[in-house]
């Protein structure tokens, strides 16, 4: 063998023993890809899953949200539709507001008005009372000189009728004396004007009164004014009362007084005192028939 | 020294046991080497050669 074989065969030994350690020094440190393989597989089957499953989560929480959204939607909808009649309604709400205040300043103004008027017919009722109660005061004054007049116009219109029956009956005395002279002096031829009185004298002449007896009217003494002999009864025109009536005025069943009717009004009446036995008091019955 | 390589006049002589155990002991480091990847491929990917 040669030298060179030697050599050859050397190196091939060295290269031999050289390259095999590579080899195996690599083998022994070269990783096991089939397993990491398996495990990135595993992994990656297991976040396909879990990204299935989050997929099927979003797509609920999508559809959930669709839902909601939906209803939001329609909530919001009705919402609006809501709003938006209270908008109208606010919108006459005010309307009626603003009218009324505006009939409340209306009424106040009236309300105002009211009062002054109301102030200013006080103050007129109150000027009136005071001109009625004046004129009441002058009427009862004018009342008692009408029936002081009245009274005297009856004295004196019974005195003319006693002086005309007086007269009346002059005359007639004078004619019968007249014819009685006549009488006397026929025979001689002398002749007597004159006539017979055939009216009988009359003491005292009375006013025609009203026929009292066939009424029957009943009333109450309501006043009783004894220094001018006068008294006021219950009823009036509208019970039938006239002027110139005579009531009788009875307590407990005896005669007090007559009253004179002078003067009607249509509830109330007032007359003078007349046949005065007892003093008339206020309450006392009076009446046209005894 | 003819082309062959032959020095003339020099008797051959049969070649030293020693190369033949160097190249025997190569050979099995080679063939232990082969045989450990071979495990390993085995062992790793159940197959010596198709990895897939």
């Amino acid at each position: 063998m040669s030298t060179l074989t030697k050599i050859l065969i050397v190196l091939l030994t060295i290269s031999s023993i050289f390259l095999c350690g590579i080899v195996v020094t690599y083998v022994a440190n070269a990783d096991n890809y089939m397993e990491k393989y398996q495990n990135l597989k595993s992994s990656k089957d297991s976040l396909s899953k879990e990204v299935d499953s989050l997929t099927k989560q979003v797509n609920e929480k999508i559809a959930q949200k669709r839902q909601v959204e939906d209803k939001l939607n329609d909530k919001i909808s009705s919402l609006n539709t809501e709003f938006t009649a209270m908008q109208t309604e606010l919108g006459n709400s005010e309307r009626e507001k603003a009218e009324l205040l505006q009939k409340v300043n209306n009424w106040t103004s009236i309300t105002k008005d009211f009062y002054q008027t109301n102030d200013k017919q006080g103050q007129l009722l109150k000027n009136t009372l005071g001109e009625l109660e004046r004129v009441r005061t002058e009427q009862i004054k004018q009342s008692k000189e009408l029936n002081e007049t009245t009274a005297a116009l009856v004295e004196k219109m019974a005195i003319i009728e006693t002086l005309q029956a007086k007269t009346k009956r002059l005359l007639e005395e004078k004619s019968e004396l007249q014819s009685r002279l006549n009488q006397i002096y026929q025979p001689i031829g002398v002749a007597a004007a004159g006539t017979a009185p055939v009216t009988q004298q009359n003491t005292k002449a009375m006013p025609v009164r009203p026929e009292t007896n066939k009424i029957g009217l009943n009333g109450l003494v309501t006043a009783v004014d004894i220094k001018n002999s006068m008294a006021g009864i219950s009823i009036g025109l509208a019970d039938g009362v006239k002027e110139g009536m005579k009531f009788h005025v009875v307590r407990d069943d005896k005669f007090v007084c007559d009253i004179l009717i002078i003067d009607v009004d249509s509830e109330q009446a007032v007359g003078v005192l007349d046949l005065v036995q007892k003093q008339p008091k206020v309450g006392d019955k009076v009446s046209t028939n005894l | 020294m003819d082309s062959f390589g032959k020095t003339p006049g020099v008797k051959p002589a049969a070649s030293s046991n020693l190369y033949t155990i160097i190249l025997v002991f190569s050979f099995c480091i080679v063939v232990a080497t082969a045989a450990l990847v071979a495990y390993k491929c085995y062992s790793q990917y159940d197959t010596i050669f198709k990895i897939w």
